[in-house]
């Protein structure tokens, strides 16, 4: 698993396409994409979306990032950081971006690499040893 | 040694702040400072929970400090865990019977005793500053201190590391 964060609009989807050879038709959008989609695509963006909807529909978020770890461990993961700025007045905006770190905290931990891209410009935070 | 750790929700930065007290050693005391006043909010009570039940194991001595870091008594050798700072500023400014528009500089020379008496403390903070939202002014003012506090406390830090999603970044 590979992983790319960092601010919104801060050029972090086409970053990914460049440094890993990603096709528009590679990716999909945590937004909008089922849960089929989601464990056969190569890549998926806005994945701090899937736990928006995780949280709408009642499901477990971080059971979620087992069964993506589990079924597409190879999937490149795109995923705005979400949980800088002032703590929200509304709790079910708190526990949006708390979950959606502890989400990504768990995919981190199992991706072998992590880049965070700063206006376009990628830094490798993590690289597993080895590869 | 002082170190600051940022970072944002959810992020690990507790968990990171806690392995590096354990790497310190065991001759030290550890001392964990805890600033939340949970009142009756149940989000701020199960933090707490959660908090405790993993800290259960590592031997911390629990000091409640909300407020004032000048009132904290330490045993010899510390090493303190100081979570967080945020919390400390908020509680300093907006609470009935707090210090007002010098919360900042009660914060900052609250921390300089506690950084001259201990061995070693460790602070953990907030990037509360990146969301590019415009707040009204006593929120302005709590991030203004939090920035000026911030850095200060990053001038006399030996390590500074970002925590992103578990991953230290080092800024110094």
């Amino acid at each position: 698993m590979k992983m790319v964060t960092g601010g919104a609009f801060e050029g972090k989807t086409s970053y990914a396409m460049r440094v890993f050879g990603l096709r528009d038709a590679d990716i999909v959008d945590g937004s909008s994409c089922s849960r089929y989609d989601l464990f056969h695509t190569k890549a998926v963006k806005h994945a701090e979306q899937l736990v928006k909807r995780c949280l709408r529909e009642g499901d477990d978020v971080l059971e979620l990032a087992d069964q993506l770890i589990r079924l597409n461990p190879g999937i490149i993961v795109i995923v705005n950081e979400i949980g800088c700025g002032v703590i929200p007045v509304d709790p079910a905006d708190r526990n949006y971006r708390e979950l959606t770190g502890r989400f990504c905290t768990k995919l981190a931990s199992y991706a072998d690499e992590v880049h965070r891209v700063t206006y376009g410009q990628g830094i490798v935070i993590k690289k597993a040893e080895g590869e | 040694m002082v170190h600051l750790i940022t970072g944002g929700a959810g992020c690990g930065k507790s968990e990171y702040a806690e392995q590096q007290i354990l790497s310190l050693g065991e001759d030290r005391n550890r001392i964990y400072i805890a600033t939340m006043i949970p009142g009756g909010d149940p989000e701020n009570l199960e933090r707490i929970r959660r908090h405790r039940e993993r800290r259960s194991s590592m031997g911390f001595q629990t000091i409640e400090c909300p407020k004032d870091l000048g009132q904290v008594e330490l045993p010899e050798n510390s090493a303190v865990l100081l979570e967080d700072i945020p919390n400390l500023l908020a509680n300093a400014l907006f609470m009935p019977n707090g210090s007002g528009i010098h919360a900042g500089s009660m914060i900052l020379s609250g921390f300089r005793r506690l950084v001259s008496e201990a061995r070693d403390v460790i602070a953990v903070t907030d990037d509360v500053f990146c969301d590019g939202c415009e707040y009204q002014d006593s929120t302005k003012l709590y991030m203004q201190l939090l920035g000026l506090i911030s850095q200060d406390i990053v001038c006399e830090a030996d390590h500074v590391t970002e925590v992103v999603y578990g991953i230290p970044v080092v800024l110094k």
